[in-house]
Order: structure tokens, then sequence, then C-alpha cells
């Protein structure tokens, strides 16, 4: 730790912990379903940035499939989420997240 | 601080900054084409990490398919302009989301400085080291994978079918 500025695992996790903390205040601030979606992708995308690091600075690869089964995971629930987005826009007309709560059974 | 190091910090200046315009654009539109910057540094991100076959599949699969699914699904919708796309209490919101950032980097840096345990290069994890762990250790995991990808196309197709509701 002589050199701060020199890239180690520190400098990707912070990336990484920085990146969760932006997708965490986009499904808190915002009310569009599609960008609530695109904040949870940020969030995926924070941890798979962690996995690769860890891996990258333990020579393990145990990190990178864990990698590969988060964007298989990813991919399934962006595809299940706008499928219900697209649901609840043919019902209620809009994509706000409060037209959810009128959802029942 | 060499290339490596200039590099990195590019990167993460222009991801980072193409997260927060995907949060704050008004128009969902522009978060789309903000993700996928963001999701291209992130591939470059990999590149530095030596996990190129990760970079490739993380430009192909989301780059590539899960923005345009997003770009795709946006343009079934009617894009006016929203009255208000932020919700409402705002600030105490932001306060919120900073505090935990600001406990998770008090948690991670003091951690990372304890798991850190090699720094020098002995032997990156190549393609074939990726490939023969995930079919040898985690080919259980993988199978389940395969289970679940059959189980969200069935639910996706049986959402597209329904009117929306249980009831009708």
């Amino acid at each position: 730790m002589s050199n701060a500025l020199h890239v180690g695992l520190n400098h990707y996790l912070v990336v990484s912990s920085l990146l969760f903390m932006i997708g965490v205040a986009g499904v808190l601030v915002r009310k569009n379903v599609i960008v609530i979606l695109m904040s949870i992708e940020l969030m995926l995308n924070a941890v798979n940035l962690s996995f690769a690091a860890f891996s990258h600075f333990n020579q393990e690869p145990g990190g990178q499939v864990m990698v590969f089964f988060v964007m298989a995971i990813a991919a399934a629930e962006a595809a299940i989420g706008l499928a219900i987005a697209v649901a609840v826009y043919r019902k209620f007309n809009g994509i706000e997240i409060k037209l959810f709560e009128n959802l029942k059974g | 601080m060499g290339s490596y190091d200039v590099i990195f910090y590019i990167l993460s200046i222009v991801s980072l900054g193409a997260a927060l315009g995907v949060i704050f654009f008004p128009s969902p539109i522009y978060s789309a084409l903000m993700l996928a910057i963001t999701m291209s540094g992130l591939a470059a991100m990999f590149f530095t990490l030596e996990a190129y076959f990760l970079a490739g599949v993380q430009l192909i699969v989301y780059a590539g398919a899960v923005v345009v699914l997003f770009v795709m699904v946006l343009m079934l919708f009617d894009l006016r302009k929203e009255s208000q796309p932020f919700s409402g209490q705002k600030i105490s919101n932001f306060f919120k989301a900073g505090i935990i950032a600001a406990a998770s980097m008090a948690l991670i840096i003091p951690l990372s400085t304890v798991f850190f345990i090699r720094t020098e290069k002995t032997k990156p994890v190549t393609t074939v080291d990726l490939a023969g762990t995930l079919f040898t250790k985690y080919v259980f995991a993988f199978e389940a994978i395969g289970i679940l990808l059959l189980v969200v196309l069935v639910g996706a197709l049986a959402l597209a079918k329904s009117r929306g509701g249980t009831h009708e």
C-alpha cells in the first residue's frame, strides 16, 4: 500500500460499491418501472465486477463462473420484468411503479 | 502511475458517469443509451482484469441483448413526457442511499485489505480454466441454470399471452 494510486483489488471494489449504490439510488428515486429494472441491472453488474476482480487477484476461476451465472439470471430477470411491465401497461395504461399496488391475485 | 492505472481511472469515470446518467436522465430512452455505455465500460474493465471471454459475453449479452430488449419495450410504450420522473421524498432517499454507500465503503475497504493476499502475477485465469471449472465443479449449477431458463421462457410466454389480470 505504498502508492495509493496504483490500481489493486481495492480500487475495483470501490468502483463496484459505488456502482451498486448508484443502482440502489436509482431504485429508490425513480418512478418508471423500466428505469428501476435498469438500476437493478446496474447493481448486478457491480457484483459482476467485484467477482471478476476477486477472481483476477486470487487466480481463482470460480469467480468468473459465478459471473456467468449472474449474467444468465440477470437476462432472465430482465425478460420477466419487462413482460410484467408490458402486462401492467396494457391493463393500466402506464408504467409507474405506483400502478403495481393495484395488482391482486 | 502506469498506463494500466490511467486506463482503469478513465474506464471507471466513464462507467460511473454513465451510471449516474441512467438514474438522472428524465427520459427512459436516454437512460437505456447510458446503460449501454456503462455495460461497454464494464466490458473494457473485464479486459483489464484479463477476463477476455467474460468481456465478450458482457458485450454480447448486456450491451447487445439486454439493452436492445429495454429499447424494444420502451418502443411499445407511449413515451410522453413524464410529469414527475422522480419520486416524492427525493432528498431523504438520496440521504439514505448516501449513508448506505458510506457504510459499505467503510466496511469494504478495510475488509479488502485484509483479504487481499497476492499481488504478484503468477498465472492468470484463462478461458480454458474457466471452461474446465464450469463443466466439472459447477456442472450441477450449470444444469440448474438451464432449467431456470426453460421456466423463464414458459413464464414469459404465459405473461405475454395473458390479457393483464387473471379474472377475465
